[in-house]
């Protein structure tokens, strides 16, 4: 899909030595120096708010994590520096390891799962005719479309052990043993539920923008393939998915992402219950920092999770900026 | 293919989103001058289903018509209330009067952040019962007015006992038992609504055994979870616990264990009075089927022990209302008015000359006989970190009810209970 082409004389840096000649000589400097800065002035609504609503929270975070911080501090108002005390105490124990870990492979599994069958749904998308598709489309947007707290609350009335929709269903099918069964008194079915959540709140995500791409797909292609004998397997492998790919990569790595930092579903489910086993690293920080009060801790281990979705992200940054490179 | 190095801003982007953690600096505020209250509105924070609707009317006419300024009142829920309450007392407009937990008082007059309330303890504290008081005084001063006292009481379906063939109500702890036996037996109600984390019962039953969760070691305090008395007043619980099938690892507000009461085919639950108004808001159709009597204990001369919740009032250091602020507590604190909630909710009033309006009271002659044994949590500052979520002792009481042996149960909260304990303030 990447075309690989020999590097043409780029235009812009052209563009800008010429003005630069310009400015050096006594031509009109002001109109060159004007339309020089149209591209900045238009890249500032963005930037400004960026700034202003990222970055801000981000560095008050990082200054937070050099803080003393607890309930005294935060009603007096006064700051108390304390070093790196936050960032030893928390890298020291075993919990924020553990936390990291099954972080990890909570990311890990959900991603699998929503890409696999976002992917299906996706290309089962591109094959139904009109009216079909169309009806899936809405059950999709409206899946995407559900506010994350009401959807948790949904899943936790549908999960709940004695007047639940679930155990009430499995009982009636025969399971006479999960009329009671306590969906969240263990890690495994906790977790169980919240990826189920999250799993079919990610769906019509992944599937719309697959869909999406199979679109830009041309038809030649297809007919070219089918020509030179390739059958369904076949021009699936060829021509489907090299146009996929680019599309594949960048869902997948926004979804780690939003995964990695699915704080509510799995705070409303459980509160990173039973016995703080399926606390993953947004639910940590905010049950270090903010339930237990310790502010500056809970910023600190912030300030950690973000390095840790910058490491986990740093081969699709990598690969996304060396195209953008090679296309120069 | 711009549009990917677009994706990778925006993937950055997201990441920074990751954080967002807040906390402003700024100056506390000042305070209003005597006169002039007319147009002001005083906050006043409740908690939920601790003041009536009829006594709050009643204090807002009384403020009104003596100070001529309004009051607002905001319920709020227990479940997280410290992370709210301290955000809110950081900020420039505190809720300028607020109800407060006495366990969690202490903590929260070490902060700084309730107003020093010496003067009208002089002046209109004098009678205020002494035992009561102690909570809301941290190192001789005083930060907080005591309100009201309550203790648990067991509340049951009238109609289902009877129906289970029971004419009495039990007076010791294993009458009380047969009885729940027998409902299980004769009748398809469920005997009792205990889910695994009701901790303020747990924390009744330890002080019925004469023994604090905490305890204190080479000037520390510590995890007290391993004392062989704890581990008995565990083992009532389940023995009790076993005898619902409400959730282990939940507790008594999630579901609301008085909704779940008032659908009617509940037996027991160990709540407060006052919770019956909650049963009936659910099913009107419940009231007159709901009787209270005091949680018995191990013989029948000496009621289970019950843990002896309140509330203070406290003013917000930081509200620019002081002045308006201890009006308030003149009158909701005044005999008129501390009288009138002891009355509706059954509740120990601060002073013993209004006791007399609990009589003819079901609730309140239900709790009376156990409130001499009651006790608290102990009153020091490093107990709030204690209470929030996840609460080690919440955690202690569903590994115990999950099969563990409640040795195991201790050791496995112990660390994170003693730290807790050993927070940095």
């Amino acid at each position: 899909m990447t075309v690989q082409i020999e590097r043409p004389p780029s235009g812009p840096v052209g563009v800008a030595n010429k003005h630069r000649r310009g400015s050096a000589g006594a031509g009109p400097r002001g109109a060159s120096r004007a339309r020089g800065l149209v591209p900045y002035l238009l890249l500032l609504p963005a930037c400004a708010v960026t700034v202003l609503l990222l970055g801000w929270p981000l560095v008050k975070d990082v200054l937070l994590s050099f803080q003393n911080l607890n309930m005294a501090q935060l009603i007096q108002r006064v700051t108390e520096w304390n070093g790196i005390d936050n960032y030893t105490q928390v890298l020291t124990g075993a919990d924020f390891w553990r936390v990291t870990l099954r972080s990890i492979l909570f990311t890990a599994v959900n991603v699998v799962v929503i890409m696999v069958i976002g992917t299906l749904v996706g290309l089962l998308l591109a094959r139904l005719g009109k009216r079909m598709r169309f009806t899936l489309m809405i059950g999709l947007v409206l899946a995407w479309a559900m506010p994350v707290v009401a959807a948790s609350t949904v899943y936790q009335w549908l999960f709940a052990q004695r007047f639940g929709v679930v155990n009430w269903v499995l009982a009636k099918l025969g399971w006479e043993s999960m009329a009671d069964y306590s969906w969240t008194s263990s890690q495994m079915s906790t977790f169980f539920v919240v990826t189920l959540l999250i799993v079919w709140m990610s769906i019509p995500f992944v599937a719309i923008n697959l869909y999406a791409a199979t679109t830009t797909i041309p038809a030649e292609l297809y007919e070219a393939a089918a020509l030179d004998g390739a059958g369904g397997w076949k021009s699936f492998t060829t021509v489907t998915l090299p146009f996929l790919r680019p599309f594949l990569y960048a869902t997948t790595f926004l979804e780690i992402i939003w995964v990695f930092k699915a704080f509510v579903q799995v705070f409303t489910i459980n509160g990173g219950g039973p016995d703080r086993l399926t606390e993953i690293l947004p639910v940590y920080a905010y049950i270090e920092g903010v339930g237990n009060q310790h502010y500056g801790m809970g910023a600190a281990i912030a300030v950690l999770t973000i390095l840790i979705m910058l490491g986990l992200t740093a081969y699709y940054l990598r690969i996304v900026l060396k195209q953008e490179e090679d296309e120069l | 293919m711009k549009r990917k190095l677009i994706s990778a801003i925006g993937v950055a982007g997201m990441m920074i989103s990751l954080a967002a953690c807040g906390g402003d600096n700024g100056d506390g505020g000042g305070k209003a001058g005597a006169d002039g209250y007319a147009g002001q509105t005083l906050t006043v924070w409740v908690m939920d289903g601790s003041s009536p609707d009829q006594w709050q009317k009643d204090v807002a006419a009384a403020f009104e018509k003596k100070t001529k300024a309004k009051v607002k009142f905001q319920v709020q829920q227990w479940n997280g209330i410290q992370q709210k309450l301290t955000t809110a007392l950081s900020e420039d407009n505190p809720p300028d009067v607020f109800e407060i937990g006495n366990t969690q008082t202490p903590a929260y007059a070490k902060t700084g952040g309730l107003a020093d309330l010496g003067d009208l303890k002089t002046e209109i504290g004098g009678e205020w019962t002494s035992s009561l008081n102690e909570s809301s005084i941290f190192e001789g001063k005083q930060y907080a007015a005591p309100w009201y006292f309550a203790n648990r009481v067991v509340l049951y379906n009238k109609k289902i006992w009877a129906d289970a063939g029971i004419k009495d109500t039990p007076k010791t702890r294993d009458e009380f038992y047969a009885d729940l036996k027998q409902i299980g037996d004769k009748t398809d109600a469920e005997p009792l609504y205990l889910p695994g984390q009701n901790w303020y019962h747990f924390v009744g039953l330890t002080i019925g055994e004469g023994v604090q969760l905490v305890k204190q070691q080479d000037g520390k305090y510590v995890s007290n979870l391993a004392d062989p008395k704890v581990a008995s007043a565990m083992q009532t619980y389940k023995k009790f616990q076993a005898l619902s099938k409400a959730p282990k690892d939940k507790d008594e507000a999630t579901p609301q264990q008085a909704e779940v009461f008032g659908k009617g085919n509940v037996g027991a639950f160990i709540g407060m009075g006052w919770e019956a108004g909650i049963a009936i808001k659910a099913n009107p159709k419940i009231e007159k089927e709901i009787g209270y009597f005091t949680i018995p204990g191990a013989t029948a001369d000496k009621p289970e022990g019950v843990f002896l919740g309140g509330s203070n009032l406290s003013v917000a250091a930081g509200s620019k209302k002081q002045a308006l602020a201890k009006e308030f507590l003149r009158i909701a604190l005044s005999d008129k008015y501390e009288g009138e909630l002891a009355k509706i909710n059954g509740v120990i009033p601060n002073k013993e000359s209004l006791q007399s309006n609990l009589q003819g009271n079901a609730v309140a002659e239900a709790a009376a006989p156990a409130a001499a044994g009651g006790g608290t949590t102990p009153l020091i500052p490093e107990w709030a970190a204690v209470e929030n979520a996840p609460n080690p002792v919440k955690t202690y009481m569903t590994a115990v009810l999950n099969g563990k042996s409640p040795a195991a149960a201790a050791k496995q909260v112990e660390a994170e209970l003693n730290k807790r304990l050993a927070q940095q303030q």
